[in-house]
């Protein structure tokens, strides 16, 4: 378990940089994928709800921390993205929920999730309408994570995948 | 009674975590003012700012060819251009020397390069590669050759963190350029909007909107953007005006940080002018 944790830990590390240089050439209107929340599922999936709960909340933390953010509110929305991704976690099930399109509704559920929460903690300005804000931070970034997190889990061994 | 805990635990360890955790976070969102929250993250962005870097040189020696093409178009049109400038600017000085106006535009430049983007809807950040060592303070403006793209937020040796137009925390006082109209600028999450501004107030689409002198964080006029609509609701006393930026925030890579932090002046000439009149008392 803390041989695992290191290692999502550690991973972290090139996402986030991935994150912040990289995500900038394929941003379409101000819309970015989330790499951080993809990883996030994968591990979450992999290794149980209880991990993924928490390695949400590391992310989170360490997110704020370098990116200047808000403190506590992509901890809280990783959190909550962990936990759900969690869910699907069930041994016998995991390769049905690994598989491309399976995988990428789970990231699109979390993604959502998490953006709503962040948005609501860092961003809504409830003088506007908070139909269009959640469409705009919530699903619009969530679709575009959706796409992306299908693309990466469909060129990923599979070997590998279940090995693991 | 141990026996009992244990089953509880095993049962709803998710659950109790889960708790906790959102908790925790709770208790971080409120502390975000805090002086040790503050230097921990300085600590990390500064340490995690060395990595960026490294990519950061990487991509822009990639996209360095295409911008250099760009560049020197640019600098051709901008040869023409300074020649007509020339000519304005002793006019200028003339005038100024005419009207006894002090120059207020004499800040240095400092150069920088962004090493990295937090370009998430709600908190814009960037992180620029030059730092406490450079001269860099909180509070300096940060501009491109369109206009401003940000202020200094926080500072180490060798980077510093800027919160972009982009950023719900920043708020600057700005002014239409035609019709001389102050108001608060300010990102909602999805436009920058103009706050503050009455209905009667003469305003137009396509104004250009520049930094107010009433500003205690950009009090030169830099430009910042122009108006691309204008939200007459019947039912609002205020206009919700929408602003489009001059610099393009997802594309910007070298900026400029003016060195100057005018809250600082303005703080010690009122503490002056308070302390002047205790002592008159």
């Amino acid at each position: 378990m803390r041989t695992k944790f290191i290692f999502s830990t550690l991973f972290f590390i090139p996402v986030l940089i991935v994150q912040i240089t990289l995500v900038q050439f394929i941003t379409w209107n101000a819309i970015t994928p989330n790499f951080i929340l993809i990883l996030l599922v994968f591990h979450s999936i992999l290794f149980g709800q209880l991990y993924g709960t928490i390695l949400g909340f590391v992310y989170g933390l360490l997110f704020d921390l370098i990116t200047g953010g808000l403190l506590g509110s992509a901890m809280l929305s990783y959190t909550l993205a962990g936990f759900i991704a969690g869910y699907f976690s069930n041994e016998n099930k995991r390769h049905i929920y690994l598989k491309p399109f399976n995988f990428g509704l789970i990231v699109l559920l979390c993604s959502i999730t998490a953006s709503i929460i962040y948005s609501i903690f860092s961003t809504i300005d409830f003088s506007t309408n908070i139909i269009a804000s959640l469409f705009e931070e919530g699903l619009l970034p969530g679709l575009y994570t959706f796409v992306v997190a299908i693309i990466i889990i469909y060129f990923y061994p599979r070997r590998k995948l279940f090995e693991s | 009674m141990l026996k009992i805990f244990s089953n509880f635990w095993n049962k709803f360890k998710e659950y109790i975590v889960l708790v906790i955790l959102i908790l925790a976070s709770l208790f971080a969102l409120t502390n975000n003012n805090n002086t040790a929250v503050k230097n921990v993250r300085t600590i990390a962005f500064s340490s995690f700012a060395f990595f960026s870097n490294l990519i950061s040189d990487v991509t822009s020696s990639t996209l360095i060819k295409n911008e250099n093409d760009k560049l020197r178009r640019l600098n051709a049109k901008l040869m023409l251009q300074v020649n007509l400038l020339r000519k304005y600017g002793i006019e200028n000085q003339e005038l100024k020397r005419l009207l006894s106006l002090k120059s207020t535009v004499s800040y240095p430049f400092i150069s920088a390069s962004v090493v990295s983007k937090s370009l998430n809807t709600a908190s814009n950040t960037f992180t620029l590669n030059s730092g406490k060592t450079d001269g860099v303070k909180p509070g300096m403006p940060v501009i491109n050759d369109l206009g401003l793209i940000g202020i200094v937020y926080t500072v180490s040796d060798n980077y510093s963190m800027i919160r972009t137009l982009r950023n719900v925390n920043l708020r600057i006082t700005v002014k239409d350029e035609r019709s001389r109209v102050n108001a608060i600028l300010k990102w909602d999450g999805n436009d920058l909007i103009l706050t503050n501004i009455p209905k009667t107030s003469d305003i137009k689409i396509g104004d250009r909107i520049i930094s107010s002198e009433l500003s205690t964080i950009v009090p030169l006029p830099i430009p910042i953007g122009y108006i691309i609509s204008i939200n007459n609701k019947s039912t609002d006393i205020f206009n919700r005006v929408k602003i489009k930026s001059f610099a393009n925030l997802t594309s910007v890579e070298n900026v400029f940080i003016i060195k100057m932090i005018k809250s600082v002046q303005v703080n010690k000439l009122e503490l002056n002018f308070f302390k002047k009149e205790n002592s008159a008392n």
